[in-house]
């Protein structure tokens, strides 16, 4: 795993992520504890606690088809929790080169094969 | 733990030397390190040597006449090292004993393994044959030759694997 | 005038037999296995990992990246329009060509991954080892078998490799993966020496094909240019050969620092010499009738390769003259995306792929569809990928060019920029890349519409621009002319600038970084600053590079900081 990926100020707030195993999609772990592909979901830790969560989730990766999980440090907004990174902005935002592959982003209907 | 050849699991005959213990009676592996001592025993059963990945197989050219068996061992399934020691102990030095390889190994290797020379594997106490049976049969045809000499399979370097 | 193939063999790369057919079947089963062990726990990410990268799958910033190998670059239509269904059907609605001639798809579902393989194999195609630490997709001349400077085309000699390293059972697991390109024409347009083995083909003087060889070059984080292991290896021994280096390679490159794992550390730190005597002392031991590359080998696969059956030239010459002369932006158009071809009558039109504020390299699944329709009518349905991440159609009339240049314009395909600075190579960047520290695409969008002058790019001549997202370098900017590096900025991205890098097998040459990084608008900015210091400086007919090599990097530099 990326050292970046688990790169913390010791104060502060922070979320937690992991893509998909069975499509890839990023999602984040909400105050109910399910998985949801919106950052604004997402349950904010403070970085004392973050890392027990952590690793709670890492064990249960598996059993809940997720890879890659790891925190991400966010500041608050009106709107919800904001990565400080420009990479995590992207991740929870979509490619800023699509500004229409955003999270809502919706597969058309499938195309019966020719 | 067992081993794992043409397709059966079996039970190991062989034991491995235990460091800063005496060598026991029996077929017994030993690091490359104490060869000379596994050399000096007498006739007390076969010999071989377990290859660390970063050992030269040249080391063993002139005790390879008395070696019956010789593990390669992977420290990790990523670390192909091993493979480049089977095919040079057959090709280079013409070895036709046992060559085992050890250490962390996906059934997914297996083939390249035996393609390289190695003719079993150490595996973990209730691994399942079907597994690595089924790696073994995936594909009917390499794209290269190999030390086992397979028949040609139409043109260019493709030989049969079935 | 019918251009369709003339056998049943497609026209520029290998044609599959049901042999290969199995083999792709049996792949897939082998995939559609581990992906359902992945799923249940069978095997851990940890395991999985290597054996889904071997089948050019990626775990990226938004999802699962597919790459789709595109063996020497070549497809046939029927194949494009494969790729365009699985662009449609699995992802969204587009794909991108890369730096080694491939496809590579973005938004890919793991459980999808077993279906789509198995409709790339019903096209002959694969994803097989287009990424992992083992041998990669053969790269070759985009302009083979049609060349007019053309010794050898490398595309036999690439399909041979290509099955050669197929599941190769030593040298799948290597320190780290390996790259190797071959080019069959004197003038060098695969990069060479930046790879980690590059090959160059000429005749001896029994017309046998016989090899260059050079080693350890690349770029990434320690960009070397390779050195020449061997001038004259005769065909016979290229496959002994290469597997001598890479015994060595896999025994002895280090395992212990992603960073120093590539063969060119290797070269480095042994010598070239002593690595010379290894890898011949290996040659020397080896069984080489085993690995004997036989005439009768290369005449059986060339065999397997069909040939363009071309028109008379006829009149299609004076023709192409008649309408340059009438349309000022087609003669343009013609002066930059055509190259030289053997056949009289004919040229090979480079397509690009790269127009003003456009991605670099991305086409949608209609433009790929319209492409594989163009092969079919204009090139005998023969289409290549090129390392600089354009189309190329190998083999094209040249009393066809203005209607396909008319129909490429209207479909976005028609910018007239091929070997200038808006025809940038950008690796995918900080928008999709796992690895990224800055965007790539962005910045090249904003050169492109900067520079997107037609007479602006043509007052500053050739110039390769190349941005790489991260140290990796998968944009190859120590190879541009002028280069762009994202970095990472405690969070931030920012982009230094390189200049003087070459990828010319003579003039070879890695690019310096000129200063401090900046911000996306700065660095914009700048090479603004250091176009118009070569304009300024410049001899007359001089071209950028040149003069970067006379003045060195100092004007640049002051240009590209000087105060707002």
């Amino acid at each position: 795993m990326d050292r970046r990926n688990n790169r913390r100020d010791a104060e502060g707030s922070s979320v937690i992520t992991a893509n998909r195993l069975l499509d890839g999609r990023i999602v984040w772990l909400a105050a109910d504890g399910q998985w949801s592909p919106h950052i604004r979901n997402a349950r904010v830790y403070s970085n004392v606690e973050i890392e027990d969560a952590l690793k709670e989730q890492t064990a249960s990766a598996q059993d809940n088809e997720l890879v890659g999980v790891y925190g991400v440090q966010v500041s608050l907004s009106p709107t919800g929790p904001v990565p400080v990174t420009s990479r995590e902005c992207i991740r929870a935002g979509g490619p800023s080169v699509h500004p229409d592959f955003t999270p809502e982003w919706q597969e058309r209907p499938a195309v019966s094969p020719a | 733990m067992p081993l794992l050849e043409n397709g059966q699991i079996k039970e190991d005959n062989w034991q491995v030397a235990i460091e800063g213990e005496a060598l026991p009676s029996g077929d017994v592996l030993v690091p490359l390190a104490r060869l000379s001592e596994g050399l000096g025993r007498n006739n007390d059963g076969r010999l071989g040597v377990v290859l660390n990945a970063g050992d030269s197989v040249e080391e063993l050219r002139s005790a390879l006449p008395r070696l019956s068996s010789i593990q390669v061992t992977f420290p990790i399934f990523r670390d192909g090292r091993p493979f480049t020691q089977a095919r040079a102990l057959r090709e280079h030095l013409h070895f036709e004993g046992e060559i085992r390889a050890g250490g962390h190994i996906l059934p997914d290797q297996y083939e390249f393994l035996l393609r390289c020379g190695v003719n079993s594997v150490v595996v973990p106490e209730g691994v399942d044959a079907a597994v690595w049976q089924k790696a073994h049969e995936t594909f009917s045809v390499a794209y290269q030759p190999s030390v086992l000499n397979e028949q040609p399979e139409g043109f260019a370097f493709r030989r049969k694997l079935l | 005038m019918s251009h369709a193939p003339h056998s049943s063999l497609p026209v520029g790369h290998y044609a599959y037999d049901e042999v290969d057919r199995t083999f792709l079947k049996q792949r897939v089963a082998q995939f559609r296995d581990q992906v359902e062990r992945r799923i249940s726990g069978a095997l851990t990410e940890e395991e999985f990992k290597p054996l889904r990268l071997m089948n050019g799958l990626y775990l990226q910033l938004h999802a699962y990246m597919l790459r789709v190998a595109i063996p020497y670059g070549v497809l046939n239509s029927g194949q494009m329009r494969t790729l365009a269904q699985i662009a449609q059907r699995y992802d969204r609605d587009y794909g991108h060509f890369t730096t080694r001639q491939n496809i590579q798809f973005n938004w890919i579902k793991l459980e999808d991954t077993p279906d789509i393989l198995a409709l790339l194999a019903d096209a002959d195609m694969h994803a097989l080892q287009t990424s992992g630490n083992c041998i990669r997709n053969v790269t070759a001349d985009q302009f083979a078998g049609a060349a007019a400077d053309e010794v050898i085309d490398p595309r036999i000699h690439a399909e041979i490799l290509r099955q050669w390293s197929t599941l190769h059972p030593e040298f799948t697991f290597l320190p780290r993966k390996f790259k190797i390109a071959i080019s069959g024409s004197p003038q060098d347009r695969v990069a060479a020496r930046f790879h980690d083995i590059g090959l160059m083909a000429r005749k001896d003087e029994n017309g046998r094909a016989v090899f260059e060889v050079y080693v350890g070059g690349g770029l990434g984080r320690t960009p070397i240019v390779g050195v020449k292991l061997r001038d004259d290896l005769p065909e016979e021994d290229l496959i002994a050969y290469l597997e001598a280096i890479l015994r060595v390679y896999n025994e002895f490159g280090r395992r212990d620092n992603i960073y120093k794992a590539r063969i060119k550390i290797l070269v480095q730190a042994l010598g070239v010499q002593e690595f010379r005597n290894r890898v011949n002392a290996e040659f020397v031991a080896m069984d080489r009738a085993r690995y004997r590359l036989d005439e009768k080998i290369v005449a059986a696969i060339q065999a397997r390769f069909g040939v363009p059956d071309f028109d008379p030239a006829g009149q299609a010459a004076e023709k192409l003259i008649q309408q340059r002369k009438a349309d000022r932006a087609f003669d343009f158009w013609v002066r930059t995306n055509t190259h030289a071809h053997k056949q009289p009558g004919y040229v090979s039109v480079t397509i690009s792929c790269k127009p003003a504020g456009g991605i670099p390299g991305d086409v949608t699944s209609a433009q790929m569809n319209l492409l594989a329709d163009l092969a079919d009518q204009l090139s005998f349905g023969e289409l290549r990928i090129t390392h600089l991440q354009n189309v190329v159609l190998g083999h094209v009339r040249q009393d066809k060019l203005y209607a396909l240049w008319q129909t490429l314009d209207q479909n976005g395909l028609g910018t007239a920029n091929v070997g200038f600075i808006s025809d940038i190579v950008a690796c995918p960047g900080l928008d999709y890349c796992a690895l990224a520290n800055a965007r790539s695409i962005p910045i090249a969008q904003k050169l492109s519409e900067r520079f997107a002058s037609p007479e602006l790019q043509r007052e500053i001549g050739p110039l390769r621009l190349n941005i790489s997202g991260c140290i990796n370098a998968c944009g190859h900017h120590h190879a541009g002319h002028i280069g762009i590096l994202g970095v990472d900025k405690r969070g931030e991205e920012a982009f230094q600038i390189t200049l003087g890098g070459a990828a010319d097998q003579d003039t070879v040459s890695i690019g310096q970084i000129i200063g401090a990084a900046m911000s996306e608008d700065e660095t914009v900015d700048a090479i603004a600053r250091i176009i118009d210091t070569y304009l300024a400086r410049r001899t007359a007919g001089e071209q950028f590079i040149d003069t970067c090599r006379r003045l060195g990097t100092a004007p640049f530099k002051d240009a590209a900081y000087a105060p707002a």
